[in-house]
C-alpha cells in the first residue's frame, strides 16, 4: 500500500502513542523492580524514577527455588501448548471444513467447556487426579492446562481457518491434492499467524496458572513459578520491590517465546497468501 | 476476485461417454474409511475434553445437589440436599444486583477489549517494522505479566496518596485530586478493575484479529485500490470478511473469560467498598469456597453458566442453525 | 446411563476414608512423620533442634518438616487433609481452627490435654482450639499488637512517659504535632481506616465484644452501647492524629511498616515483627523504637488486645497420630516454648514471658497479652475473615461519613448476624 510521507507519520506516531499507554503499567512495573522499597510509595514526583537499585534482583534470583521452580513451569506449559496446538489443528481442521453427525454437538461441547469457572471445578478436578494416582507429579499439571487451553485453541483455530478462503484449497486439489494435501500445503502456512496467537495465549494461561499449581504439587520441589512467586508475600510483610523484579524475570520467558514464534511464522504467511 | 480455475482437457473418443472430471471420480470413491476420518482427527481433542473437562464439569453439576463441606468431602461421604444450595443463593436478596452487575460489567469490558483491540490491530497493519515490533512487545508484556504484578501495580497507580495519577493530576493543576480515592465507590472501584481487564486482554483480541488481517489475501487490497476504493471501502470489502469470523469469536470469548475473572476484581478490593464491587465470581468465591461449603460453590457455579448461555444464546442460535459455509 | 453416572458420583469423593485406627507397627519399622508448620512460626532454629531430637528419640522415625506459605494454604489444606496420605502435624491461625474442628477433620485431643502442658495453655487459643466440648487443637503461639513509638520524638515534643490512659494518649498526640506538625508530610500516629484489630481493643475496653454466646452459635453485638463507644474513640483518635492513611484500606495495604521506616511517623499500632520490617529500610529506627501497650481508657490498666496466633493439630485421617502426639509434647514442652519466646512470640503452653522482657516492643508485647481476646470461635468466622468483613466496611463507612454511628454499627450487626448463620 502506497502512503504518502505525511500518513505514514502520523501513523507512526499513532504507534508510537499507543505503545506508551500500552507500556505504561509495564514501565512503572519496571522501574519499581529497580527501586529500594522504601521508596516505593513516596510523596515525591516519581515518573521518572529518583533512584536505582539493584537489590531486589539479586533478592529474588536469590530467592531459593527460582530455578527449579522455573524448569518445572517450562516443562508443563511448553508440553501443554504443544498437546494443545497439535490436537487442536487436527480438531479445527474437520470442524471447519468438513460435514459430519455431531460437528453441532462437538462445537457445542467446545463452547460450554469454556464456561465452567475454573475455582469451582478444583475439587472434581483434584479428586480425578487422586484416583488417577497423578498427584504430585507433573504430568496432571500437563493434562490440566492441555485441557484447559484446548478448548479455545481448537475454537480460535477453527475461526482462523473458516477465515481462509476455500478456493484457495479448490485451487490446490484441481492441481492434484487430495483434500489433506491441500490443507497441509495452502492452509498450514497461511495458519501461521493463528498459531502464533494461540500459542502464546496458551503459553500465557499455563504459565501464570496458580490454583491448580498449588493444589495438585505437594512437593516444594515440584511447583511452579507462579506458586514461587506467592512466596515474597510472608506473614512478615511483602517484598513489594522483589516482587516487581520476580514478575519482570517471569514475564521475560513469555516475551521470548513470543519473539521466537512470531519471526518463524508470520513470514510463511504472507508468503503463502501470494502464491494463490 | 482472481478467478482460480483451470481448464481441464480430456480427449474423448467418438460414441463413449466422457469421463467424469476428476474432482467427481474422487467423490465416488468416499467410502467408510474417509468417512471415519473427521473422528478420527476429532479423537484427540474430544477424549481430553470429555475425561478432563467435561466429566469434572458434570460433577460439578451433580455436588452442586449435594452438601459437600470439608467434612463430607475427607470422609467421602455423599449428602443429598435436593435444590437447598440453589435456594440458599437465590434467597440472597443481593443476588440478582450481583448478577445485573456481572452482566452489565463484562458488557462494558467486552466492548472495550473488542474495540481496541479492533483498532490496534488495524494500525498494527500500516506501521512500519520497528514501531510495529515496540507495539507488539509492549502488548505481549502486558499480557505475560503475572496478575499480583499488574493487580499491585494498577492499585500503586491509583493510590490515594503516593498514586503517580494523582500526583500528575495535581501537577497539572487539578488540585481537588489531591488524595482523591478512587476506590470509594462501586462505580469507580469497578471502573479501575474493568480498565486492568482490558488493558490484559486487548493482546489477545489485538493479535487475533491482526493474524486474520496477515491471512487476507494482498491482491485482494491491491485490486482495490486499483478500482480507486477508498480506505474504508477497502476495509469494508476486503479486511471485514476476513477478520469477522474472529471478531465474533474473539468477542464470544471474552463474554465468556471477562465473566468468570475473579482474581483481579477479588485482588483489588475483595468486592467492596461494601461489597459495591462483587460480581458473582466473587460471590462463588464468598459463599463456596471461602467457607468450603463445595456444594454451594457448585450451584453458584451451575447458575453463571446458565447466565452465560443466556448472554451467548444468540451467537449459539445462530451457530446451531447455520450451514458449514454460512458459519461465522 | 444415569444410573451409572449416579453411582460413579456418589463414588467419587471416596477419598482418605479412615483407617488410621491401626498405625503401622512401631519399634523398628521406617516410618515418616509429615509436619506442616507456616512460614514465620517457629524459627529455623528451634525446627532443626526439634526434629533432631524427635528423630533421636524415636528410632527409625524420619521427621519430613515442610514449611508452608499462607497464600493459598486453605485449599491446599482442603485437598491435603481429603488425600489419602495428609500430613500428620498441622498449624492453624486460631480464626480458623474452629471450623476445621466443626468439620470433625481433627483428631479429638480432649484425652491429651494433660500431657501437652495444658495446664499452661493460653486461654484464649485454648478457646479457639474447643468445639462442642472437646478439644481438637492446641496452642502453639501468640502475638498481639501495641503502640511502636518513636523515643527520639517523643524526648523532643517534651513527653517524659509512655502513654498509660486514652487522656496522655491524646495528649502525646497534641504535644507531637506541636513540635513536628510543620512538616506536612508528619504523622503523629499512623491509624489506617480498616485497622479492625485495634478496633477490637477500643470496644473490649469498654467493656463490650462483637459478639457474645448464645447457646452453641453466636450473636453479634456490634451495635451495643459499648461497641460505639469503641467505635466513637477510634474516630477520635484518628482525627486527632493527622494520619493521611486511607480511611478505606487496612494496615497492609499499603504496609504500614514501610510507612514507619521512612522516619516522619511518630507512631504505628503494630506488631513487634513489623519494627524488623521498617528497619530493614532504615536500620536506625530500630533503636530509636520501643514500644507501649494500648493504653486503657482507665488509668492504669492495659486495653484488651485482640489475641492473633496459631493452633496446632492432627488430622483426623493421619495414619502416625501416635508420633504426632508425642511430636506436639515435645513442641509445646517448656524448652521449646521458651525458645518461642525468645524469638519474640507469646508462647501457648508456657506461663514464662520472661525472655519477652529483652525486648522493650515484645515486653510491651507480653505484658498487654496477659489481657488477650480472641474472636468468637465459631466456625463460621474462618469464611468472614476469607471472605468481606463487615467490621472493615463499618469502620470505613463511619471514618468517612458515609454512614452515622447507629446506622453503620446496625448494617455490620446484621451483617455479622447473617454471617454466624
Amino acid at each position: 500500500m502506497n502512503k504518502t510521507r505525511g500518513q505514514r507519520i502520523a501513523l507512526n506516531t499513532t504507534g508510537v502513542v499507543v505503545a506508551v499507554l500500552f507500556a505504561f503499567p509495564t514501565y512503572w512495573m519496571l522501574t519499581s523492580a529497580f527501586k529500594p522499597s522504601s521508596d516505593l510509595l513516596t510523596p515525591d514526583y516519581d515518573l521518572i524514577p529518583l533512584s536505582f537499585t539493584l537489590d531486589n534482583f539479586a533478592s529474588a534470583w536469590a530467592k531459593p527455588g527460582f530455578l527449579t521452580h522455573l524448569s518445572n513451569s517450562l516443562i508443563v506449559t511448553v508440553g501443554a501448548v504443544l498437546c494443545s496446538l497439535v490436537a487442536g489443528v487436527l480438531a479445527a481442521f474437520p470442524l471447519a471444513r468438513l460435514r459430519f453427525r455431531g460437528r453441532k454437538g462437538f462445537l457445542l461441547l467446545v463452547l460450554i467447556a469454556q464456561m465452567a469457572p475454573m475455582e469451582a471445578l478444583f475439587i472434581p478436578m483434584f479428586l480425578l487426579m487422586q484416583d488417577a494416582g497423578l498427584l504430585n507429579k507433573l504430568p496432571s499439571l500437563l493434562l490440566v492446562y492441555f485441557a484447559i487451553t484446548l478448548p479455545f485453541t481448537v475454537w480460535t483455530l477453527r475461526g482462523f481457518v473458516q477465515g481462509i478462503p476455500f478456493e484457495l484449497e479448490e485451487a490446490a486439489m484441481v492441481d492434484g491434492c487430495s483434500r489433506f494435501g491441500a490443507f497441509r500445503r495452502v492452509v498450514l502456512p497461511l495458519l501461521g499467524p493463528g498459531l502464533v496467537a494461540t500459542s502464546v495465549f496458551a503459553f500465557i494461561t499455563a504459565w501464570n496458572e496458580f490454583l491448580y499449581a498449588l493444589v495438585f504439587m505437594r512437593d516444594k520441589d515440584k511447583q511452579t513459578l507462579p506458586v514461587w512467586l506467592s512466596t515474597f508475600k510472608t506473614v512478615f510483610g511483602t517484598d513489594w520491590g522483589g516482587i516487581m523484579a520476580a514478575s519482570v524475570m517471569y514475564a521475560l520467558p513469555a516475551l521470548v517465546f513470543f519473539l521466537l514464534v512470531q519471526r518463524k511464522l508470520v513470514s510463511g504467511a504472507t508468503a503463502g497468501a501470494l502464491k494463490g | 476476485m482472481a478467478t482460480l480455475h483451470k481448464t481441464i482437457h480430456t480427449k474423448v473418443p467418438a460414441g463413449a461417454t466422457p469421463p467424469a472430471p476428476a474432482r467427481a471420480s474422487r467423490k465416488r470413491r468416499v467410502g467408510l474409511g474417509e468417512k471415519s476420518i473427521p473422528y478420527l482427527l476429532l479423537a484427540p481433542a474430544v477424549i481430553v475434553m470429555l475425561v478432563l473437562l467435561g466429566w469434572p464439569a458434570l460433577q460439578v453439576i451433580g455436588i452442586s445437589f449435594r452438601k459437600l463441606d470439608l467434612g463430607e468431602l475427607v470422609r467421602g461421604e455423599v449428602v443429598w440436599v435436593g435444590l437447598d444450595n440453589y435456594t440458599a443463593v437465590l434467597a440472597d436478596p443481593e443476588f440478582w444486583t450481583i448478577t445485573m452487575r456481572t452482566v452489565l460489567f463484562t458488557a462494558a469490558v467486552v466492548a472495550g477489549t473488542v474495540l481496541a483491540g479492533l483498532m490496534v490491530a488495524l494500525l498494527m497493519r500500516h506501521l512500519s517494522g520497528a514501531v510495529r515490533v515496540a507495539v507488539q512487545v509492549t502488548l505481549v508484556l502486558a499480557w505475560a505479566t503475572p496478575i499480583l504484578a499488574t493487580t499491585t501495580v494498577f492499585q500503586w497507580i491509583f493510590d490515594q496518596q503516593y498514586g503517580i495519577l494523582n500526583k500528575t493530576l495535581v501537577k497539572l493543576g487539578f488540585d481537588s485530586f489531591a488524595g482523591f480515592s478512587w476506590f470509594s465507590s462501586g462505580a469507580s472501584t469497578m471502573t479501575v478493575i474493568g480498565l486492568l481487564i482490558v488493558w490484559q486482554a486487548v493482546p489477545f483480541v489485538c493479535f487475533t484479529i491482526y493474524a486474520g488481517l496477515l491471512a487476507a489475501p494482498k491482491e485482494l487490497y491491491e485490486a482495490a485500490s486499483m478500482d480507486g476504493a477508498s480506505s474504508w471501502q477497502s476495509f469494508t470489502t476486503v479486511s471485514w470478511p476476513a477478520i469477522r469470523p474472529l471478531v465474533t469469536l474473539a468477542t464470544f470469548l471474552s463474554v465468556i473469560w471477562d465473566f468468570k475473572v475473579f482474581a483481579q476484581v477479588w485482588a483489588i478490593r475483595q468486592g467492596g467498598p461494601d461489597g459495591e464491587s462483587t460480581t458473582m465470581p466473587v460471590l462463588l468465591y464468598l459463599r463456596g469456597i471461602a467457607g468450603r461449603h463445595f456444594g454451594v460453590a457448585s450451584a453458584v457455579a451451575v447458575l453463571m453458566i446458565l447466565v452465560l448461555l443466556v448472554l451467548t444464546a444468540r451467537y449459539l442460535q445462530l451457530l446451531l442453525r447455520s450451514r458449514e459455509a454460512d458459519v461465522s | 446411563m444415569v444410573g451409572i453416572a449416579t453411582i460413579a458420583l456418589a463414588t467419587a469423593g471416596c477419598a482418605g476414608s479412615g483407617d488410621d485406627s491401626t498405625d503401622q507397627a512401631s519399634n523398628g519399622e521406617p516410618r515418616t512423620l509429615t509436619v506442616w508448620l507456616m512460614n514465620g512460626s517457629a524459627p529455623k532454629t528451634l525446627t532443626d533442634s526439634l526434629n533432631k531430637e524427635f528423630e533421636g528419640a524415636n528410632e527409625g522415625v524420619t521427621v519430613k518438616y515442610e514449611v508452608q506459605e499462607w497464600n493459598g494454604i486453605q485449599d491446599k489444606l482442603t485437598t491435603a487433609l481429603a488425600s489419602q496420605d495428609p500430613p500428620d502435624v498441622i498449624e492453624l491461625g486460631n480464626t480458623q481452627a474452629p471450623s476445621f474442628a466443626a468439620e470433625g477433620v481433627l483428631t479429638d485431643l480432649t484425652g491429651d490435654v494433660d500431657s501437652l502442658s495444658g495446664d499452661q495453655w493460653l486461654a484464649s487459643l485454648k478457646a479457639s482450639g474447643e468445639w462442642d466440648g472437646k478439644q481438637y487443637s492446641t496452642p502453639f503461639y501468640a502475638a498481639n499488637r501495641s503502640v511502636i513509638y518513636r523515643t527520639d520524638m517523643f524526648q523532643e515534643a517534651g513527653i517524659t512517659a509512655a502513654p498509660t490512659s486514652r487522656q496522655e494518649w491524646l495528649d502525646a498526640i497534641t504535644k507531637l504535632k506541636a513540635k513536628f506538625g510543620s512538616d506536612p508530610q508528619f504523622q503523629a500516629l499512623y491509624l489506617p481506616g480498616q485497622n479492625w484489630y485495634t478496633l477490637l481493643s477500643f470496644i473490649y475496653d469498654e467493656g463490650g465484644d462483637i459478639a457474645k454466646k448464645d447457646g452453641t452459635d453466636f450473636k453479634a453485638t456490634v451495635n451495643t452501647d459499648q461497641a460505639k463507644a469503641g467505635l466513637e474513640f477510634y474516630k477520635q483518635l484518628l482525627d486527632a492524629s493527622g494520619t493521611t492513611a486511607p480511611k478505606d484500606n487496612d494496615e497492609q495495604n499499603p504496609e504500614q511498616a514501610g510507612i514507619y521506616g521512612q522516619g516522619k511517623v511518630a507512631m504505628m499500632i503494630a506488631l513487634p515483627w513489623e519494627l524488623g520490617t521498617a528497619a530493614k529500610d532504615n536500620p536506625d529506627i530500630q533503636t530509636k523504637s520501643s514500644a507501649f501497650p494500648i493504653p486503657s481508657k482507665t488509668a492504669g490498666k492495659t486495653a484488651p488486645v485482640f489475641q492473633g496466633g496459631s493452633n496446632l493439630a492432627i488430622p483426623v485421617n493421619s495414619k502416625n497420630s501416635d508420633l504426632a502426639k508425642d511430636y506436639l509434647k515435645l513442641l509445646l514442652s517448656e524448652k521449646y516454648q521458651g525458645q518461642l519466646a525468645e524469638a519474640g512470640m507469646v508462647p501457648g503452653a508456657s506461663t514464662d514471658l520472661s525472655a519477652l522482657d529483652a525486648n522493650p516492643v515484645s515486653k510491651a508485647m507480653a505484658a498487654a497479652s496477659k489481657n488477650g481476646k480472641a474472636v468468637p470461635a465459631t466456625p463460621k468466622w474462618a469464611t468472614i475473615e476469607a471472605g468481606q468483613n463487615p467490621l472493615k466496611d463499618m469502620l470505613t463507612a463511619y471514618l468517612t461519613g458515609t454512614k452515622d454511628l447507629d446506622t453503620a454499627t446496625g448494617d455490620a450487626n446484621t451483617a455479622l448476624d447473617a454471617a454466624f448463620s
